[in-house]
């Protein structure tokens, strides 16, 4: 079958996916079960067919982008336009930031953490991984590396909300300092 | 808490349980993170989504360029010919990008020792010069953001890690995730449909952001930490990691030699697979070796490579399918982050789905600027600034692009002038006039250069070309002014009818 086929059938299970999962939202509790677990199986479905059919990883990020369009285009027609007027009225339920009283030392102390320390304490993670697991050399470097910007992005996130910025200070730094010194210990071979 | 959103059961939903504390810590975060770094975000989003269509905007600059099926190993041949007799000092490598569904000819890139030359050849193999300034200035622009480029790619890859922690904190800090998963409010107050935009597409587009966030920052990052494993385990021998990775140099042997022979190499390449590209090592010396990289189409994982000396013995072979996750995992990030893994339809997937995480950056920064207002803090200084930022942008690209097409002869680095003296004029507007002012300015302008882009590039220079790409390129721009044009007049005429009946 042809690719512009295959995807347009994966849009179209996608999109009822969607559906289903709107209708289960709508409906709230227990009436929405069973569309809940029909639209997430439809959009697996969706992953599915593109795993099978378009070769297994291929499909699976074809399923994934395509489902992510269809769901925003389900989301898009249920927009709701609203009267400025009555809206300004409506109060916003969404929840405020905290309010941090200033402070120079803890706040550039939190971006030394959430830049170089947390870059340095992930790349200690990554090295590590590379140099304590098995496997073939290429695979170690690989996933050891994908492992830096992944825990550097949850350091970011951490040490930016964290209140408590002294244990984010010791924690960082004692990943750093085992994760290289381990790894020099050890050596890559 | 709001009892609708107890279940049946009576028990809370999932989200619903984390502390209000907590989702107000980590939102302060977040939206520091996204503040720091929103420009950054918005530029590196913009351009990255115009990268993915990066083979059709060659062949929107190359419009005369013969649409090639299939290349003859002798076209093939005297493409290289051509190519290393026109080029003036030692040849060291030439690189042959076949054709293909988005670029239907073939081109090729001499990297001599007075410099670059490109090329594109026809279907017997002459030559003539390629037009690539635009696709060069969008694409170094994604990797560089046009910064000296170890500095540049760090500082893009960093700004794919701080994308990428946007990404935890903003699941972290939304509790509403399950209750508002298709609200979407569009009219009303701007800081709800603001937040719905944002929410909605930042949750429904997850997998492609943090794919693409993931991957770029990955590939922004390499250089160091490469750098820093190669210094903490290689006694600061880089070299031997990227060897992993890279076909070995052939023997060294600088006699020189009559151009390479490619046909022996082309006749003993496997009938499966789709001939990708081909570098060919120092063509004129008797140590020549060319790598032919062959794609499989099922697979994500990049290509096999087969590696060829002068007498046409395979010295490198690398099956992509027997290689191990590593090496695949590695071939697999760029077709992923750029979306060259699907064809058309996964890149225009991957063309609104780029837009919508362009978006979060613009409207991250709109929420924070309408909850200041809403409390009584409004911020003009950083609404003109980032009105400035957002719509300068489209302006100086879209400027960019139509010098690139109206005076071909420049070189991509002039369109880096053109590009920053817009986005410079514009932050410097930003100190005088207001937001309203930059917004409408910035909306004139890249509506009229759009419009005009698409009419001139039409009209001029794409004249009877056969690529349908070429001609959606024009009619999108075309499409896309007349948008902005409209959004900017629909929004020029709201305050009136405001102001009619508030009076």
């Amino acid at each position: 079958m042809n690719e512009a086929a295959i995807m347009t059938g994966m849009a179209v299970l996608a999109a009822g996916g969607g559906l289903s999962l709107r209708r289960s939202w709508r409906a709230r509790g227990d009436g929405g079960r069973r569309w809940k677990a029909g639209g997430w199986a439809l959009l697996l479905a969706a992953c599915a067919l593109g795993a099978m059919t378009l070769g297994t990883m291929r499909g699976l990020f074809t399923g994934f982008t395509i489902a992510a369009v269809a769901m925003l285009a389900i989301v898009a027609s249920g927009m709701v336009v609203r009267e400025s007027k009555q809206a300004r009225r409506s109060k916003s339920l969404a929840p405020e930031p905290l309010d941090r009283k200033p402070s120079w030392w803890r706040s550039a102390l939190r971006w030394l953490l959430a830049g170089p320390i947390g870059m340095i304490a992930a790349m200690a993670v990554g090295i590590f991984w590379s140099v304590w697991t098995g496997g073939a050399e290429h695979t170690r470097l690989v996933i050891g590396g994908m492992l830096v910007p992944l825990v550097w992005g949850g350091a970011m996130a951490w040490t930016l909300a964290d209140n408590r910025i002294l244990r984010a200070t010791a924690v960082l730094s004692l990943v750093a300092l085992l994760g290289f010194g381990l790894s020099i210990l050890k050596g890559f071979g | 808490m709001n009892a609708n959103a107890k279940t049946m059961t009576g028990k809370q939903p999932l989200m619903s349980r984390i502390p209000a504390g907590f989702v107000q810590a980590v939102l302060k975060g977040h939206s520091a993170l996204g503040l720091a770094f929103a420009a950054a975000i918005y530029v590196v989003c913009l351009s990255g989504t115009l990268s993915v269509f990066l083979h059709e905007f060659t062949a929107w600059e190359n419009p005369a360029a013969p649409h090639i099926e299939q290349m003859s190993p002798d076209a093939v041949q005297k493409a290289l010919e051509n190519a290393v007799s026109q080029s003036s000092g030692e040849v060291h490598h030439v690189r042959l990008i076949m054709p293909s569904a988005d670029q239907t000819f073939l081109t090729l890139d001499v990297d001599t020792a007075n410099g670059d030359k490109e090329w594109v050849a026809d279907a017997s193999g002459n030559l003539t010069p390629l037009r690539n300034a635009w696709s060069e200035f969008i694409i170094r622009l994604h990797i560089f953001l046009h910064l000296p480029s170890s500095w540049g790619i760090f500082i893009v890859g960093m700004t794919g890690v701080a994308l990428l922690s946007s990404l935890i904190s903003g699941l972290c800090a939304h509790p509403r995730i399950f209750r508002d998963a298709f609200h979407l409010r569009i009219g009303g107050s701007q800081r709800l449909q603001e937040a719905d935009l944002h929410n909605r597409i930042g949750v429904w587009g997850l997998p492609f952001h943090i794919i693409v966030s993931l991957t770029g920052a990955f590939l922004g990052l390499t250089t160091i930490i490469v750098g820093i494993l190669g210094m903490a385990m290689f006694n600061g021998d880089t070299a031997r990691i990227y060897a992993l990775f890279t076909p070995p140099e052939p023997v060294e042997n600088a006699a020189q030699a009559p151009v390479l022979d490619l046909r022996p190499m082309l006749a003993r390449l496997p009938a499966e697979g789709v001939l990708e590209r081909i570098t060919v090592e120092h063509p004129t010396e008797m140590g020549a070796a060319a790598i032919f990289d062959i794609d499989d189409k099922q697979a994500l994982a990049g290509t096999s490579s087969l590696g060829f000396t002068r007498s046409a013995e395979i010295y490198y072979n690398k099956d992509i399918s027997k290689a191990s996750l590593g090496e695949r995992v590695f071939g697999a990030l760029g077709p992923l982050h750029f979306g060259w893994f699907g064809g058309g339809i996964v890149k225009i997937a991957y063309g609104l789905l780029g837009l919508g995480l362009t978006y979060l950056a613009v409207g991250g920064v709109k929420i924070w600027l309408v909850r200041r207002r809403d409390k009584g803090r409004p911020a003009p200084g950083w609404e003109s600034v980032w009105a400035a930022v957002v719509w300068g942008q489209p302006a100086g690209l879209a400027a960019a692009a139509l010098c690139a097409i109206v005076l071909p002869e420049w070189p991509y680095t002039f369109l880096i002038a053109v590009w920053g003296a817009i986005t410079l004029a514009m932050l410097a507007g930003a100190t005088v006039l207001s937001a309203s002012v930059l917004t409408i300015s910035g909306k004139a302008a890249t509506a009229i250069l759009a419009i005009s882009l698409g009419l001139y590039h039409a009209m001029f220079i794409a004249g009877g070309s056969a690529s349908a790409s070429v001609w959606a390129m024009d009619v999108l721009l075309f499409t896309f002014g007349c948008g902005v044009a409209l959004y900017l007049i629909r929004g020029s005429r709201r305050p009136r009818s405001a102001a009619r009946q508030a009076g």
